[in-house]
């Protein structure tokens, strides 16, 4: 009989980036929330819906003293006894890392899923890349580019990863700066004291961090039964069960428990945590990651401004 | 095999058993492989179980099915065979199987043939010759010896007859027939039952076929538990009494349901007739209406299958004859004072009469008695003849009815009859009347003694005048209906075995009002059915032996069927039912004669095997019922198999998976086989719709448009030609008519299908082959058939068929006519349709003018002189020109004429294409023309 699951090898960027791009059609520009972040404005494409640096007419004003004459709008003022100042809306760009794992463990598909682990991140990552650029976000690769504006973001990070691959388990996050912005589309299959150790640096940093844990039904449902020798893609171990339906509750537990504190603890940081099915649409996951991302962190955590 | 029915023919195959300890054994020791699975999430696996213990042993269930499948597929190795028949015939140097084909053969006459079949079989094996002998047969039925296949080919013409079985002879035939073998073995296929000739016929022919040098004896046990016979149907005054009979007495009370049936095989009554325990003979009443019971016509036993049980009925049993003597029949011209007319009326639904036109007693009477009548009545006979009242008096001595109406004449004759039931004191009385006190006397209540108790009291009679009856003490025994002053109105009185009734009063309503009322009719057809028929109408003819024809027989499984070719008329009623008188009714429409199988009151006795001293061994009958098993232990060792790869899948975890997902292999599987089915659908419907043969196309291009033909000739010239010609005179059709006809066809006639094409044109060519005579037939049937061939000698001069100087086309044509039915011919007429058909046409010229057109003479019909055109139905088969036609109208690619016509005038070559029209139109349209010549009138009279 054919096994329930099986390693696939993995899908090109370039071939997913068409997918992506689909998936990101659905959603609307994606408007990162900045307006805590002054220091890492650059000069972005779309208005934040205030008065700011920027080359959009937004309001006039009443002219207050202090002020420098130069933005006195002479010919309003001209029609009043009043001076008016002309405010430009405030146009800025925001910085957001991606990151898809990579992993062996990502490159599983079992028979109740449509697409691999890997290929489910890759479009949500990617989708997300269409987006941002399309916003006019800043966006980067961490450990293979550094933030970039482009119009063709999704293109350009598809190429890089096509060129070079990857294979850390996690990346370097020492090029990430405070608040800055980083989703990051793994399985979270180690041990979550293990995973929280891991991303400890980003909480340090004031990083604010999205998860995506994907995850195939087979994973989290546990369909085996009988006598079932299973086997790690990553580290190579077998075991091998009796009975393996016996065990399914248990695992059930397990599996959700390690979830639920990942999550409880993303919670706790004021970060995100979306998990998509790898049966599921992948547009639902980057709706709620969509939504995380332009979203104010205060209405997201509790922690408030 | 005993007890057990089940042997092996490989025994030692079993061995193969000891194997099974050995395998449990293995089977013990192997556990199903696991599934391997990828699966990322281990680590959190791993933390539930560190080592998750693999069972090493198979669960006791699946070894046990292991176990029972491998020792079935032992077993069925083995050979088992259940009911293993025996070998019986392996004694003598020849088999003599006799086997009783009589009546009581037939329910389980399929049994005794299948036993027979192995017993034919046995000797085959042994290669000893087989003599067959049925007892019931014709005495001259050959009966071998045989080989087993001739044996076998008489045993399957063999059938049960019903009729009982002959043992006397045939025994002694095959008595004579084992003399010429040394040790010969008999097997006597025998029905159980004694002879109709009685015990000791049967056991001296026993005995003396058995007292041969015989080796051995196999005798057949048959089942007598179940053979029931009819032995009698009787009429009784209530119903039909059915006695029943059987062979062997049962320790408990059973019934059996008995049907009786009208001329139509309809069951329109029925019965149970009970065996008490220990009693062979039952009897039942099937009670119904009288007129009901006269329609029955054969009784059967329900559920018995054989001749035995069925009898059928015949007039005796049914409808009353009664005969009506009057002493002074009145004139036809008063019927209502006839003294007959109220009694025939009465009677005549539910008897048949008879009456004797003379009204001599002297002679009525004996005329009377010789039709058997069940009941007489006489209306007013005062006195009798001597010869006439002893002849009476006996009849009714032996069960005759003798019912008497009283009158003028009896009221004056004899008061001390012997024919009377009582004494009547003379003279009658008179109640009511003018010149009387008293009233006309009403009845009561019947006697309930007489035959009339259960009648319903009569209100409405009353008697004015009766016959009064000798005060006697035995008056009131006899009176079965009373005056309600007490004097008797009807009375009667045994008689012997007969009954004699007198009504006191006339048969016609002089007396009383009786014979007008309904009581009259119930009175009558009580005393009716109360009689009995005296003697059938077939022996009453004295002396002279009557010969019946077979009307209905009685077939071995009961059913009435219509006569057999073996058939017989009977001859007489006493004869014994034989195979020429197979037991049914005999005679006609008019009257039947039963014809019974079993004589009444006889038994069904037991046929008890010969006490002899040989080998003797019992058999019983019934089908083989040898069955191989190995079949079925292979087939339930598959299904174990079967049983056991689910099983092993199942503990593989297969179906836990496969329930949460639906598209499975096992859909997988169902859509193969549903894809499979389809696709062999979509090949038989191929297969159906490829019907084309060969030259299918060509015949669908051919016969798509109208074409004219020519005939390759084989000179190419020729041919060139007419294909040209026949192209140009196309374009020419096209140009002026409707018709636009296809592509010019030559044709082989030798091959090529002819019926395609109206016209076929064959320019003559002397040089040619004569085409050989297959050829010609077929040019023969198309002619007939109502195709039309232009023989055209392209020789102008040829116009004389006969004369010495014919040109060498001509001689051709000559010759290739000789072989053609071809009819009479003539010049086209000038009112010939042919010459009007699309433009007026006086000749018909080609490249040359001088030959005319020859076609089919016309018959001469008296044409009217203003019919421009003459009638006749049908296209000429023939037309024969030499004016070279085709070359006439033969054009080139540009549509520029060929050849040069003779005389050089552009309008010849115009009238060449116009008489190609013409020719066309009478091709196609026929006589339609000459039928135009109607339209001026009709049109004049639609006008009006």
């Amino acid at each position: 009989m054919a096994a329930f699951g099986r390693q696939v090898p993995p899908s090109l960027p370039d071939e997913t980036l068409v997918t992506a791009r689909g998936r990101a059609a659905l959603l609307p520009d994606l408007l990162v929330d900045a307006r805590r972040i002054a220091n890492n404005v650059t000069a972005g494409w779309h208005g934040r819906r205030q008065r700011g640096i920027g080359e959009n007419f937004w309001q006039f004003r009443p002219y207050v003293d202090g002020e420098g004459t130069a933005r006195i709008d002479w010919r309003r003022s001209a029609r009043e006894d009043h001076l008016f100042i002309r405010d430009k809306e405030w146009e800025a760009a925001h910085t957001v890392w991606l990151w898809a794992d990579d992993t062996p463990s990502m490159l599983y598909k079992s028979r109740l899923a449509s697409v691999s682990k890997q290929e489910r991140a890759l479009i949500i990552v990617l989708a997300l890349a269409e987006l941002l650029s399309r916003s006019g976000e800043r966006i980067g690769w961490p450990g293979m580019t550094h933030p970039f504006t482009s119009r063709n973001g999704a293109e350009r990070i598809a190429m890089r990863l096509a060129q070079i691959g990857q294979a850390a388990s996690l990346p370097d996050f020492s090029a990430i700066k405070r608040y800055s912005d980083i989703v990051i589309a793994s399985d979270f299959l180690d041990l979550p004291d293990i995973t929280k150790a891991r991303l400890n640096p980003l909480v340090e940093r004031g990083v604010r961090a999205h998860l995506v844990e994907i995850v195939d039904p087979a994973e989290e449902e546990f369909p085996f039964a009988g006598r079932t020798e299973f086997h790690d893609p990553e580290s190579g171990e077998t075991l091998t069960a009796g009975r393996a339906e016996t065990m399914a509750a248990d695992y059930r537990n397990l599996y959700l428990a390690r979830r639920a504190e990942l999550s409880e603890w993303c919670k706790r940081q004021g970060w995100s945590f979306t998990t998509s099915h790898t049966d599921h649409q992948a547009s639902e996951a980057l709706a709620a990651i969509h939504m995380a991302l332009s979203t104010d962190r205060a209405s997201v955590s509790a922690g408030g401004r | 095999m005993g007890w057990f029915p089940i042997s092996f023919t490989m025994p030692f195959v079993l061995v193969g058993l000891f194997a099974l300890p050995l395998i449990w054994y293995l089977l013990r020791l192997t556990p199903p492989r696991p599934q391997a699975e990828v699966f990322p999430p281990l680590r959190i696996l791993a933390q539930l179980v560190s080592r998750q213990e693999t069972p090493d042993r198979s669960p006791w269930w699946m070894t046990l099915l292991r176990l029972l499948l491998i020792a079935l597929v032992v077993f069925a190795l083995a050979d088992p065979v259940l009911n293993k028949r025996e070998n019986l015939a392996q004694e003598g140097d020849a088999l003599a199987i006799i086997i009783d084909n009589g009546w009581a053969s037939a329910p389980d006459w399929q049994d005794r043939v299948a036993t027979a079949g192995r017993l034919i079989d046995d000797a085959e094996a042994a290669q000893v010759p087989v003599l067959l002998a049925f007892t019931a047969e014709r005495p001259n039925a050959e009966i071998g010896p045989f080989d087993a296949q001739t044996a076998r080919d008489h045993l399957r013409a063999a059938e049960a007859l019903p009729v009982p079985v002959d043992r006397k002879s045939v025994l002694s035939r095959v008595e004579q027939a084992l003399t010429s073998f040394a040790r010969p073995e008999i097997a006597y296929l025998n029905d159980g039952l004694l002879g109709a000739d009685g015990a000791e016929v049967d056991d001296r022919a026993l005995r003396n076929v058995l007292a041969k040098n015989v080796s051995s004896l196999i005798w057949g046990k048959a089942d007598l538990s179940k053979l029931v016979g009819l032995a009698n149907a009787s009429n009784e005054a209530e119903g039909l009494r059915l006695t029943a009979i059987r062979a062997q007495p049962a320790t408990e009370a059973t019934s059996i349901s008995a049907g009786a049936f009208d001329e139509r095989g309809r069951r329109i009554g029925e019965t149970r007739i009970a065996f008490p325990a220990g009693e062979v003979t039952g009897t039942a009443l099937v009670s119904a209406p009288f007129e009901l019971r006269n329609d029955f016509s054969s009784i059967a036993l329900d559920g018995q299958e054989q001749a035995g049980a069925v009898r059928v009925l015949d007039e005796s049993a049914k409808r009353r004859r009664v005969g009506l003597i009057a002493q002074a029949e009145s004139d036809s011209a008063q019927p209502l004072l006839s003294p007959l007319f109220y009694i025939r009326k009465a009677i005549a639904p539910f008897a048949d009469m008879i009456e004797v036109p003379s009204a001599d007693l002297v002679e009525a009477v004996p005329k009377l008695l010789e039709q058997q009548p069940a009941m007489i009545i006489m209306a007013d006979i005062g006195v009798l003849p001597e010869s006439s009242r002893k002849a009476l008096f006996d009849w009714v001595e032996k069960g005759g009815t003798l019912v008497r109406f009283a009158g003028p004449h009896l009221a004056a004759g004899s008061k001390d009859d012997d024919l009377l039931p009582v004494k009547l004191r003379g003279g009658e009385r008179a109640l009511g009347g003018t010149m009387s006190w008293t009233e006309p006397q009403a009845l009561t209540d019947y006697a309930q003694s007489g035959p009339f108790a259960d009648l319903p009291r009569p209100d409405s009679v009353t008697v004015t005048r009766q016959v009064l009856a000798e005060p006697s003490a035995d008056i009131a025994s006899r009176t079965w209906a009373s005056l309600s002053d007490g004097t008797p109105l009807v009375t009667g009185r045994q008689q012997g075995e007969g009954r004699l009734v007198l009504f006191h009063v006339t048969p016609e309503a002089t007396w009383s009002n009786l014979p007008i009322s309904g009581n009259f009719v119930d009175m009558l057809r009580r005393i009716i059915q109360q009689s009995r028929n005296q003697g059938r109408v077939f022996a009453n003819v004295q002396g002279a032996v009557i010969s019946m024809p077979p009307y209905r027989m009685i077939a071995a499984d009961g059913s009435l069927i219509a006569p057999t070719p073996d058939a017989r008329p009977l001859m007489g009623t006493d004869s014994k039912v034989t195979i020429e008188n197979p037991p049914g009714l005999y005679g006609n429409e008019d009257g039947v004669f039963a014809h019974n199988l079993l004589p009444e009151g006889s038994a069904l006795t037991a046929l008890e095997r010969p006490q002899v001293s040989m080998k003797i061994s019992e058999i019983t009958y019934g089908p083989d019922r040898t069955q191989e098993l190995r079949g079925p232990l292979f087939g339930i060792a598959l299904l174990l198999l079967l049983i056991d790869t689910l099983a092993t899948m199942w503990l593989g975890g297969a179906f836990a998976r496969r329930w949460k997902r639906p598209a499975s292999t096992a859909h997988l599987g169902l859509l193969l086989i549903a894809g499979g089915f389809a696709l062999s659908l979509l090949a038989a419907s191929a297969v159906l719709a490829d019907d084309a043969k060969p030259g299918d196309q060509e015949a669908i291009e051919a016969i798509s448009t109208t074409r004219i033909a020519y005939v390759i000739t084989g000179d190419k010239a020729i041919d060139d030609i007419s294909r040209a010609g026949i192209t140009g005179l196309n374009r020419f059709i096209v140009e002026k008519t409707a018709l636009e006809p296809g592509e010019a066809a030559g044709i082989d006639i030798a091959s090529d299908e002819l019926s395609f094409y109206p016209l076929i044109y064959w320019p003559v060519d002397a040089n040619a082959d004569m085409p050989d005579e297959a050829a010609m037939a077929r040019i023969d049937a198309y002619m007939r058939q109502g195709g039309t061939v232009l023989f055209d000698t392209r020789d102008q001069y040829g116009q004389d068929f006969d004369g010495p100087d014919a040109s060498p086309s001509t001689l051709r044509l000559r010759e290739l006519l000789a072989d053609l039915n071809v009819p009479p011919l003539e010049p086209v007429p000038s009112d010939h349709v042919l010459t009007k058909s699309f433009y007026m046409m006086p000749d018909f010229p080609g490249r040359f003018t001088g030959s005319p057109l020859w076609i089919e003479a016309s018959t001469a019909t008296e044409n009217s002189a203003e019919r421009p055109v003459r009638v006749g139905d049908g296209v000429s088969p023939i037309l024969i020109t030499a004016n070279d036609l085709a070359g006439a109208w033969a054009i080139d690619n540009a549509g520029e004429p060929l050849l040069p016509t003779l005389s050089g005038d552009y309008m010849q070559r115009e009238y060449a294409y116009r008489g190609g029209v013409n020719i066309m139109m009478y091709m196609l349209t026929g006589n339609y023309k000459s039928d135009q010549v109607h339209v001026p009138s009709l049109l004049e009279r639609l006008g009006q």
